[in-house]
């Protein structure tokens, strides 16, 4: 069978997964023609719109007719609202044209054709009007088909072409759309054509949404190094005065107005602080993980040295002790790395009990990740916190009791996630805790 | 007896003016601040135009980056384009910690670049320490041809 063929040849068989998580995508729902359009050979990598087309017990011929017709949706899928279908045929044989609009109409298609008989016209019309599709025969005397699609890729129009031809065989039907035409439909098999027209405008659609949505991306994440940008100058000159002018209020001031006086300036100036620490903290997690970093082999023995020598002075005032077994060697950025192991022993020292620290750090390698775990004899976390712990700037404990501003968690699960592994906690109050996180054991 | 030194501050915010130049005046140091709040100003004090025409030459400039008008960038690679003026410390103290203006800075020839610390006790440890050192340690330049 054709079909097979070629969608095995491009490797986009059906993938359930897939399905499950596109069906979520906001920006594709309310589409209800995708629930009709079938699945079938020639597919293109168009992920989110695959994603409803799987009502397998349908009739086919049912699945196809509906919806793009007039009184459908099918303005719709071209972004026009008239309900045209607008098509540009290749071809040079008359009747042939006519039995193509004929299958085209005959499946509620209010079609406008118009005709190309050679490369130079088809230039012409495809710079002059915004088709919805091109029909194309295979084999004209001076024109062949992929042309087309060559042509189209030039000019940079995004057209779907679809070849219509006596007979082609298999190989160059996969080529054909190994090359950049949507589909193939043979001319005594033209009642496929509506379907295949349907499915390559919608198709089309998917392709504009995703770029779309990849315009989105890029717009945002721009936005977001901008408030970075704006957060560490903008907003840190203001807060600056503000801190520094309530400290030296605080300062040439103290014992010289009354005893509110002096605890409202404390208060100020506290927030201010406070604040201040709060935006280099976002700024530190904004910053964590990004892409680009450089990736390489590291010894996580050597890592977790660096992190026990610069968690030095922590170590020595609680008297913890820090054991590890041999750790592996993994890919991955040797800052970052470091910095979880970091944040991880630095925290079992600052969440301990009324005991000296002791923090076990292990690695075993289990189906193609490393799991590395942090164990210590603290305080613990209660099940309930085992996942809000990671949230940014949550804190289970007051300032009083345990500083810090909640930045640390994140920061680790943000690097972990980065780096294609998963981070929790593992614990129970007064039982101690151990954090897990795992690496991909890939070594290239 | 040695003369004063004569420091010019280049800076768009009066409260820090006024803090620097209050801390400035309390240092051990003996010096004079004179404080213009944008680029502009700072050209024409040190090419002694207009209402400066009397300014004194100054051992030292403490430069702001972003300044109205003629901002901290121009202000630097002007003074360090003039023959007259090139010779003149110049120490950039700024908000900014973006290290493309760190960069820039000494690619025009900052002799320092300080960041203004959010804090009061930093920034009196900073003020102090470039007092002492601009002005007491460091060996600066003669002035009297410029």
């Amino acid at each position: 069978m054709l079909s097979r063929v070629v969608s095995a040849a491009r490797g986009e068989m059906k993938r359930p997964d897939v399905l499950q998580i596109s069906t979520a995508d906001k920006p594709f729902t309310n589409t209800p023609s995708l629930t009709s359009v079938p699945q079938v050979f020639g597919q293109k990598p168009c992920p989110p719109c695959a994603a409803a087309e799987t009502e397998e017990g349908l009739d086919r011929a049912e699945r196809f007719l509906p919806p793009c017709g007039p009184g459908g949706d099918s303005g719709n899928t071209s972004g026009k609202t008239d309900g045209k279908l607008k098509v540009l045929v290749v071809e040079d044989e008359p009747a042939d044209i006519e039995l193509v609009l004929h299958a085209l109409r005959q499946a509620g298609f209010d079609v406008v054709a118009d005709i190309a008989q050679s490369a130079e016209e088809f230039d012409q019309r495809v710079r002059g009007t915004s088709y919805d599709v091109i029909l194309a025969d295979y084999k004209l005397p001076h024109w062949n088909g992929m042309e087309s699609v060559e042509a189209l890729r030039l000019l940079g129009l995004d057209i779907p072409v679809i070849l219509v031809s006596g007979s082609l065989g298999e190989l160059t039907a996969v080529e054909c759309i190994k090359q950049g035409a949507s589909d193939y439909v043979l001319k005594d098999r033209l009642a496929r054509l509506p379907e295949s027209v349907r499915r390559a405008i919608q198709e089309k659609r998917c392709r504009e949404e995703h770029s779309e949505g990849q315009k989105e991306l890029a717009r945002s994440n721009r936005d977001l190094e901008q408030f970075a940008y704006i957060a560490s100058h903008d907003l840190q000159e203001p807060l600056r005065m503000v801190a520094t002018y309530t400290q030296l209020l605080a300062e040439r001031y103290r014992g010289k107005l009354d005893e509110d006086a002096d605890k409202y300036i404390h208060y100020a100036v506290d927030g201010a602080l406070r604040m201040q620490k709060l935006i280099e903290d976002l700024l530190t997690f904004s910053r964590a993980g990004r892409h680009g970093t450089e990736v390489e082999s590291n010894d996580c023995n050597a890592l977790l040295e660096t992190a026990v020598t610069n968690l030095q002075a922590a170590i020595q005032e609680s008297g913890a002790q820090v054991l590890y077994d041999h750790l592996p060697v993994v890919v991955a950025d040797r800052t970052q790395l470091a910095q979880i192991f970091q944040n991880l022993i630095g925290n079992a020292i600052k969440f301990r009990a009324a005991e000296p620290p002791v923090i076990r750090v292990a690695a075993e390698s289990k189906a193609g990740e490393w799991i590395f775990s942090i164990a210590d004899n603290g305080i613990g976390i209660a099940r309930e916190h085992a996942e809000i712990v990671f949230a940014i700037f949550k804190r289970l404990h007051t300032r009083e009791e345990y500083p810090g501003s909640g930045i640390g968690l994140s920061i680790c699960k943000k690097i972990v996630e980065q780096h294609g592994g998963r981070i929790w906690v593992e614990s129970r109050p007064g039982k101690g805790a151990t954090f897990k996180f795992t690496l991909p054991t890939k070594t290239s | 007896m040695k003369t004063a030194a004569e420091v010019l501050l280049v800076d768009d915010n009066p409260a820090d003016i006024e803090l620097t130049s209050d801390l400035l005046s309390k240092s051990k140091r003996h010096f004079r601040v004179n404080a213009v709040s944008n680029g502009e100003e700072a050209i024409s004090f040190l090419r002694r135009q207009g209402k400066y025409a009397d300014a004194p030459s100054p051992d030292l400039i403490i430069l702001d980056l972003n300044l109205p008008r003629k901002d901290g960038r121009e202000v630097l690679s002007e003074v360090k384009a003039d023959v007259n003026l090139a010779d003149i410390p110049v120490v950039i103290f700024t908000t900014s910690q973006a290290s493309s203006d760190i960069t820039r800075s000494y690619q025009l020839g900052a002799n320092c670049y300080l960041r203004k610390p959010g804090n009061l006790p930093e920034f009196v440890a900073v003020v102090q320490s470039m007092a002492d050192f601009w002005l007491g340690f460091a060996t600066l330049p003669h002035k009297e041809k410029r």
